[in-house]
């Protein structure tokens, strides 16, 4: 529970943490929060591009659809897809870290290359290719960020485990015959627990951008998904007029990305006291 | 003389890189596709007119509304009782922009060329026109043995867009018809010269002096094609003077826009471009009747005309547009009915399986048809998925059978005035599956095509036309949508625009700035 109360003594951790939370609330209850739920396929063609009122807290779209609708059930689909594509990541990238760092040698060194190989080329331009070749769907984003992102994992469980591997209480493990699975399992893994937890706070919120960016280039889910980056590509015709269309969205993905951010920075702080922001 | 100084301004303008407002001889164009060859035999859409119609001349050229052939490289025809020889007589002072001059060799050579790569205008020909049945007569006459005779080759023979073959011949690698070398160069004699080119971003044209056709007191010395796919970006970039013209296809709200502006004006002409979806006639369950019907009454009409296009466009019932001969007049068009596409539905035999639409990346009026049909189809127990992408892609997979999409929503603008630019490529299985990409063929329909094809009693075609079209109507052989208007968007500062429903006003040579 302390760390709890840490958590939320920090001002800016704890907006994040409220973001976070009021994300997950929204995607939960989208169907009690939407004012027109069936707005997610339904069109209504002689209320095209209104402007927010009461009625249409966020105006509506170029088929006559309520934004604020549709960007809550967007939420479902932007935390699916941060969820399961940081989620495969880290299933990916941590094990083969962990191994690497371990073992050493030729066989960690083939691994980190492996991993290198994919972190030379900018992550979006990976994912594009990627999406673009299997065709857009909601699943083929997921698949594109799962394979352009699990080195950046691979690489920070390799550097925390190779200094972790050297320290006394490992050689003590070792020294009583614990097996390698046992040392990286019990020993390595909840001591380089929090470095993993920050950088999966901070990656869900770049993983939500770069969804958002192939959604924008047509690469994500077909309409009529009322995914983000793909409500911000179809409104971009009717800027500067319908401003609220792309400025919904927007708004949207800014306040998400912020919340995983903050709450990132927060746990870092929380976890790792050494490298803690600013004097306190 | 008055050309030559501006033309070097305009060209030292280019070179610098000429990024604020153009220069008043200089007219940029922004376009939302891109050019992706500059080869006038491999392609035949009007997004790509451009290259065609400024670079190269044909025999004959479209101009005005309604659409009209004027002699061009060609002064006048001649044809033979039978209707299978057509002796054209030939200009014989003609320079093509290396200063040769042209022969009826070299008209003789384009169409050889043009029928070796079956690509582009020579799916039209390659019916009725064999491999080496075009002669020389002389240096100005050409003659073309047609295999059976032609109601619309006169029509046609715009689109045979003459090169310089010595010049090709030069740069032809392992008997490639000079098609590589063609793709980033010009062999032509038309109103503008190639100066530069790169696929990604467009062409700039510089006028060729010696044009045969001679120039008016008033023109552009250099025209630039760029290529703009954001609407916005073409949109604002009107308005602020960067660019003199854009293409005509923008939704209403953007024309909406930009009457808004002092710097626009919007030409207003009547044309002749009808949006319809394809439909893969083919492949089940769009090759039973039924599933077909059911899909042309899930189209919401009225809405998609009346609020997401606002009423810009009229309703046209068959795929023949409402103002060209040959459209029936008692075909009021399928409606809007979810009841009756239920019925419909409930007959189809096989299985009913998620259906595919693509549409065309840039054009969102292409995405907002499929959608509405999507969320129509959604509320009768069909399910459609949207695939969207660039229009050079869409296009080369609608020729495909194999790889064509179920349905593809887009427009069949007019290449040459004649009811068979769109019943006739669309529906008759002689364009299978070039043109008539939905691989539709009922013997009924394509006897009255066949027919129409070659009589030459005007009469007789119009009643072969419109039978033929009542037939695909009933057959549902596509949902068929709207005939356009034309609505240019153009700068204040640009005059002269000559619209055609051919070409759709992209032949610069008649443009110039305004006083």
């Amino acid at each position: 529970m302390t760390g709890l109360k840490r958590l939320l003594a920090d001002r800016a951790a704890a907006i994040g943490a409220g973001l976070i939370a009021a994300l997950v609330l929204v995607a939960i209850l989208a169907p009690v929060l939407a004012p027109f739920p069936g707005d997610v396929s339904e069109f209504h063609l002689t209320e095209r591009l209104l402007p927010p009122d009461a009625t249409h807290l966020f105006g509506t779209d170029r088929m006559g659809s309520d934004l604020f609708s549709r960007i809550l059930f967007g939420a479902r689909i932007t935390i699916a897809i941060a969820v399961i594509a940081v989620g495969v990541s880290v299933a990916i990238g941590v094990p083969i870290g962990l191994v690497a760092g371990y073992y050493g040698g030729w066989s960690g060194g083939l691994l980190m290359r492996a991993s290198d190989i994919f972190l030379a080329v900018p992550q979006i331009v990976l994912a594009i290719a990627i999406a673009q070749t299997l065709g857009p769907s909601v699943e083929n984003v997921i698949l594109a960020l799962s394979a352009t992102y699990w080195p950046f994992w691979a690489r920070l469980v390799y550097a925390e485990t190779r200094a972790m591997k050297g320290q006394v209480f490992i050689e003590a493990a070792q020294a009583l015959g614990a097996s390698d699975f046992r040392v990286m399992v019990l020993h390595i893994l909840p001591n380089i627990a929090s470095a993993i937890i920050v950088r999966t706070s901070i990656g869900m919120g770049a993983t939500i951008l770069t969804a958002a960016a192939l959604g924008f280039l047509g690469l994500g889910a077909p309409p009529p998904t009322p995914e983000w980056g793909r409500t911000i590509s179809e409104a971009r015709e009717f800027l500067p007029e319908a401003w609220w269309y792309a400025a919904a969205p927007g708004f949207a993905i800014f306040l998400v990305v912020m919340g995983f951010n903050l709450l990132g920075d927060g746990l870092r702080d929380i976890l790792d006291p050494k490298i803690r922001r600013g004097a306190k | 003389m008055r050309g030559l100084p501006l033309a070097l301004v305009a060209a030292a303008l280019a070179f610098t890189g000429a990024a604020g407002p153009a220069a008043a001889d200089r007219y940029v164009h922004a376009n939302n596709s891109a050019y992706d060859t500059l080869d006038p035999h491999v392609v035949g859409d009007v997004a790509r007119v451009a290259t065609r119609l400024n670079f190269y001349d044909g025999l004959y050229r479209w101009v005005d509304n309604p659409p009209q052939l004027i002699p061009w490289l060609a002064t006048s025809h001649t044809v033979s009782d039978d209707g299978l020889v057509w002796t054209f007589s030939l200009r014989d002072d003609v320079p093509f922009h290396d200063g040769s001059l042209m022969t009826a060799e070299d008209v003789v050579w384009s169409v050889e060329r043009m029928l070796a790569l079956k690509r582009g205008a020579s799916t039209l020909f390659l019916p009725v026109l064999d491999p080496g049945a075009t002669k020389a007569l002389d240096d100005t006459t050409v003659e073309f043995t047609l295999k059976t005779p032609s109601a619309i080759f006169g029509s046609i023979v715009s689109d045979i867009y003459v090169m310089n073959s010595d010049l090709v011949k030069e740069n032809e690698v392992d008997g490639d018809w000079g098609q590589a070398w063609l793709t980033d160069h010009v062999a032509g004699s038309g109103s503008y010269m190639l100066d530069r080119y790169d696929p990604a971003v467009g062409f700039i044209g510089e006028r060729f002096e010696d044009h045969f056709a001679g120039w008016g007191e008033s023109y552009y010395d250099e025209i630039e094609f760029r290529t703009v796919l954001e609407t916005n970006t073409r949109v604002q970039g009107l308005m602020r003077g960067d660019y003199q013209g854009l293409d005509g296809y923008l939704a209403p709200d953007q024309i909406a826009r930009l009457r808004d502006s002092d710097n626009v004006q919007i030409i207003e002409q009547e044309s002749m471009r009808v949006f319809h979806f394809a439909m893969n006639n083919r492949r089940p369950p769009f090759d039973d009747v039924n599933f077909r019907k059911a899909m042309a009454h899930a189209f919401d009409y009225e809405g998609f005309i009346g609020s997401i296009l606002q009423d810009s466009v009229v309703r046209n019932p068959t795929i023949i547009p409402n103002n060209m001969w040959g459209a029936p007049k008692d075909v009021e068009g399928y409606t809007f009915d979810l009841e009756k596409a239920k019925e419909y539905l409930d007959k189809v035999e096989g299985p009913i399986r998620t259906i595919h639409i693509g549409t065309l990346a840039g054009f969102s009026e292409t995405e907002q048809a499929a959608s509405l049909l999507q969320n129509a189809l959604a509320k009768i127990g069909v399910t459609a998925e949207i695939e969207s992408a660039p229009w050079p892609v869409v296009n080369s997979r609608m020729q495909d059978p194999e790889q064509m999409y179920d349905m593809v929503p887009y427009w069949k603008s007019t290449y040459y005035a004649d009811p068979n630019n769109w019943i006739g490529e669309l529906y008759g299985a002689r364009y299978i599956p070039t043109r008539n990409v939905s691989g539709y063929d009922n013997p009924e329909v394509n006897a009255r095509l066949e027919k129409a094809l070659v009589s030459t009693d005007q009469a007789e075609r119009q009643t072969l036309y419109e039978e033929a079209a009542r037939i695909v109507y009933d057959d549902a052989a596509g949902i068929w949508i709207y005939n356009t208007k034309w609505y240019g968007p153009y700068s204040t500062e640009a005059a002269g625009i000559r619209f055609s429903p051919v070409g759709n006003a992209q032949d610069m040579r008649w443009a110039h700035p305004a006083d």
